[in-house]
């Protein structure tokens, strides 16, 4: 009988032998580099083609752009082009290259290779989901020597600059784009940046190893070349196991981790957290103003005032989550205090709507004239936006009226909600470090205007923001004007500024993100001994 | 038995045409409805194609027209349908790429989830459904119902999430170089999908064998002095068998749908991930496909069960002839 402990001891080790030789077909663990957790497996990461934001985590460290834009400051700065001038109409753009670039194959960087990365998302056959349009009404461009490159465009078009920063139009190699074509290319990526494309295995895993020809690093980053050998970037679609491949040590840095996963990890102590703000529009729901009850400004108004956002954003996102005051987030370039939209206030919106003439019927609904206010809200699926929905769905059914909401699924679903038009506020939202984001959504007739506003004032104030080569200073009042009117029509509800809830393990060190904010700058990173 | 020299040939044959034809309709059924049900359901691809650019109506149209979406419903379909029948899957609406590639990239590691799983699934659906239906009222009975009544209620994300905390704590407590939970790994996916799948063998075995041990036939082996475990193995288990085979048929598509939850939960790579994705995107093509694929693992799954199901079961194989 005495035995019989060892015994187990001696099941159990062979349990675990067992167990060991199944789990570790990975690699070695000594030195296995860096293991970074993507929240979405992306479908195709060709960057000039595709359009997640996903693939830039790795990508825009395997390509330089033209230009980049200072992580603190947003100022555009060199990279591979040294230097650059606008002309006075604001419709030409030459850039003088860095004469010292080759591509990670070998291949010289030159005026012509920018040309072939142009013509490369430009052609139709390719059917780029986002880099085409970023280049708006590019013309041509024109190869002047091997060091010259001009940019002409059809009207002014100050985000160009801001495009030509960003990882979707990254400099590849001509020779790779011509080898392997739209469809393979992305398996096979070429860039002149601090890593070197190594492996893509969908839904599996994207390898970078370190670049050790890199001599042109942009004054952004704050080494030469990079200090780690290899990241390997990992899928963690469910957001319930993030913060857990974090704990059990399978994963060095994860982002998007849920707010309360990250509020824990920060208590915790053992991580090191980040709270990276994304400027663009923050988490929002849009008024359809085409449709009764929300086309009155009173209904709009009330149920503005009826929505206690500060609450709604601490129950959903925790107790560190930026409010939105406004069309553009606040760390935005082009955000202004004074179209900050009014706080919760339940009298006021009770008022408002019995002044509008809705009185309480026998079951309690608010009515006018024989119709009950009834509204619809249409959630997207993702982004804690259905948890949003709820709670203002409860506030706005307290204050008297009848509420249905319904989550989209994907993006596809959520636009055909839109092209059916029988909501009343629907969830949408973009990301972007140029506040002439704001046209489309806000312009009578723009693409994304699903409020159907249309105003010529706004009209005019958008027009003069973003298409003409106005100064900066001038550009914030436009906008600060901007922002003025969407809160005085009530044609949006702000809920929640975007950040990204980031959080790394102790040893990794120098973790640091571009202006954008999702993407991280890889090459600063280091690993403590 | 003596039959004529013809007989057992003739009757395979009938019985493998009948088979296959069944089959075919099976398959042809699943993709219709598969192609339907996306595109009136679905929405439109090309507005997930293009939800980030800031793309005109007339770029979405041009897109629209470039997928060959504008065509008519039937026109795509008799398009497809020929297509299919010459063995083209298409192209990823999203990247082009040829659909059979696509997913032969992740057949892979799905197929070895699901055999793992399938396996683990055979082997604790067996040890659980025997303990709880021959010793209904001994501990270990009790505790083996109690476990198959877990495996068959609880949904394979929980199981899926307590498994990764369970061996995240035990590493950190016994075997920090275990790496169990590390993405792409096997066992703990095999293990959680296993589980689930186990629950309604167990189940099956344990109502036959509660039903078989009560029967007049196994009071008079016993009367015969026939031992307990002969008794279990020769005369209360064969009845029960035929049932736990088709059942276990039916487990390849619980496995496949399952593999869904468990890849995602366990961030492996695979053909469940590929689906979501793929519906997700839009990407019809894909989708298809992977129906297509789905339908017939089903039907030769379920084929090859009811071949062995009527070796186990006499009455079965004369009803066939």
């Amino acid at each position: 009988m005495t035995l019989r402990p060892a015994h187990w001891r001696l099941r159990a080790g062979l349990v675990a032998v067992v167990f060991f030789s199944a789990g570790c077909s990975t690699p070695s663990t000594t030195n296995r580099g860096v293991t970074y957790g993507l929240t979405l497996s992306p479908t195709g990461i060709d960057p000039h083609l595709n359009a997640s934001a996903e693939l830039g985590i790795p990508l825009s460290s395997v390509y330089d752009t033209l230009v980049v834009q200072d992580p603190a400051t947003g100022e555009f700065l060199p990279s591979l082009a040294s230097s650059w001038s606008i002309s006075e109409d604001g419709r030409s753009y030459t850039f003088h290259l860095r004469s010292d670039v080759h591509f990670q194959d070998g291949e010289p960087f030159d005026a012509e290779a920018v040309a072939a990365n142009i013509d490369y998302v430009l052609d139709p056959d390719h059917h780029s989901q986002k880099a085409v349009f970023m280049l708006g009404p590019l013309e041509d461009v024109v190869v002047g020597d091997s060091q010259t490159v001009t940019f002409l465009l059809a009207e002014p078009y100050p985000p160009l600059l801001d495009s030509l920063s960003q990882v979707y139009l990254g400099m590849a190699s001509p020779k790779a784009l011509e080898t392997w074509g739209p469809v393979d290319y992305q398996f096979h990526q070429v860039g002149t940046g601090p890593f070197r494309f190594e492996e893509f295995v969908p839904n599996d895993h994207i390898t970078l190893t370190r670049n050790p020809d890199y001599a042109w690093a942009p004054s952004i980053y704050r080494h030469a070349t990079a200090q780690v050998e290899r990241v390997t970037f990992r899928f963690y679609t469910d957001p319930a196991t993030r913060a857990l491949a974090l704990e059990n040590g399978d994963a060095d840095i994860l982002g998007e981790l849920p707010p309360h996963d990250w509020d824990r990890l920060q208590r915790d102590g053992a991580f090191q957290v980040e709270s990276v703000p994304i400027p663009g529009q923050p988490m929002q729901f849009l008024f359809n103003t085409r449709r009764p009850p929300t086309d009155e400004w009173a209904v709009r108004q009330a149920l503005l005032l009826a929505l206690d956002r500060p609450a709604i954003v601490e129950t959903v996102f925790g107790p560190s989550s930026p409010v939105a005051q406004g069309p553009l987030s606040i760390n935005s370039w082009g955000y202004s205090a004074a179209g900050s939209f009014p706080a919760y206030d339940e009298a006021a919106s009770a008022r408002l709507l019995a002044d509008a003439g809705w009185v309480p019927g026998s079951d309690g609904v608010l009515r006018r004239n024989d119709i009950s206010l009834e509204l619809s809200i249409v959630a997207p699926s993702w982004g804690y936006n259905p948890e949003v929905g709820q709670l203002i769905e409860a506030a706005w059914e307290a204050l008297g009226a009848r509420v249905e909401l319904r989550v989209a699924p994907s993006f596809g679903q959520l636009k055909e909600a839109q092209e059916q038009g029988d909501y009343s506020a629907i969830g949408l939202n973009f990301f972007g470090t140029d506040p002439d984001l704001l046209r489309p959504m806000f312009t009578s007739g723009g693409i994304y205007n699903w409020m159907g506003y249309s105003d010529p004032l706004l009209d005019d104030l958008l027009g003069r923001a973003g298409g003409s080569a106005a100064a900066a200073a001038e550009r914030s009042e436009l906008y600060a004007q901007i922002a003025r009117i969407v809160r005085d029509q009530g044609l949006l509800i702000p809920i929640r500024d975007y950040v990204n809830l980031v959080a790394s393990h102790r040893r990794i060190q120098g973790l640091r993100f571009s202006y954008a904010g999702w993407f991280p700058l890889l090459i600063d990173l280091e690993l403590a001994s | 038995m003596v039959s004529p020299p013809d007989r057992p040939r003739t009757r395979l044959l009938t019985v493998v045409l009948r088979r296959a034809l069944s089959a075919l309709g099976t398959l042809w059924a699943a993709v219709t409805l598969a192609f339907f049900a996306l595109r009136i359901a679905g929405g439109d691809p090309t507005h997930s194609l293009l939800a980030q650019g800031l793309a005109s109506p007339e770029q979405v149209a041009a897109l629209r027209s470039h997928l060959g979406l504008d065509d008519s419903l039937t026109t795509q379909y008799v398009h497809y349908l020929g297509d299919l029948i010459q063995g083209d899957l298409g192209e990823s609406l999203y990247t082009g790429r040829n659909v059979t590639a696509v997913i032969g990239e992740q057949l892979p590691p799905s197929l070895q989830l699901a055999l793992s799983a399938f396996v683990v699934s055979l082997i604790l659906g067996l040890s659980l459904g025997l303990a709880s239906g021959w010793y209904p009222r001994r501990v270990v009975g009790r505790v083996a119902d109690a476990l198959s009544a877990l495996a068959t209620g609880l949904p394979v994300a929980i199981v899926g999430l307590i498994a990764i905390l369970a061996a995240a704590y035990l590493s950190r407590m016994f075997l920090p170089a275990l790496a169990l939970t590390r993405a792409g790994g096997l066992v703990l996916p095999s293990l959680t999908l296993g589980f689930g799948a186990s629950g309604a063998l167990a189940r099956a075995i344990q109502a036959g064998l509660l039903e078989t041990s009560a029967a007049p036939y196994l009071v008079a082996a016993r009367a015969r002095g026939i031992a307990r475990g002969a008794r279990l193995m020769w005369h209360a288990l064969r009845p029960v068998l035929p049932l736990a085979v088709s059942l276990s048929a039916l487990q390849a598509a619980f496995l496949l749908s399952g593999t869904v939850v468990t890849e995602t939960v366990f961030s492996r790579p695979g053909l469940g991930r590929l689906l979501v994705s793929a519906i997700l995107d839009g990407d019809y093509p894909v989708v298809q496909g992977l129906v297509v694929l789905g339908a017939a693992v089903y039907t030769l799954t379920h084929s090859v069960a009811e071949v062995i199901a009527s070796h186990l079961d006499p009455r079965l194989r004369d009803a066939e002839a």
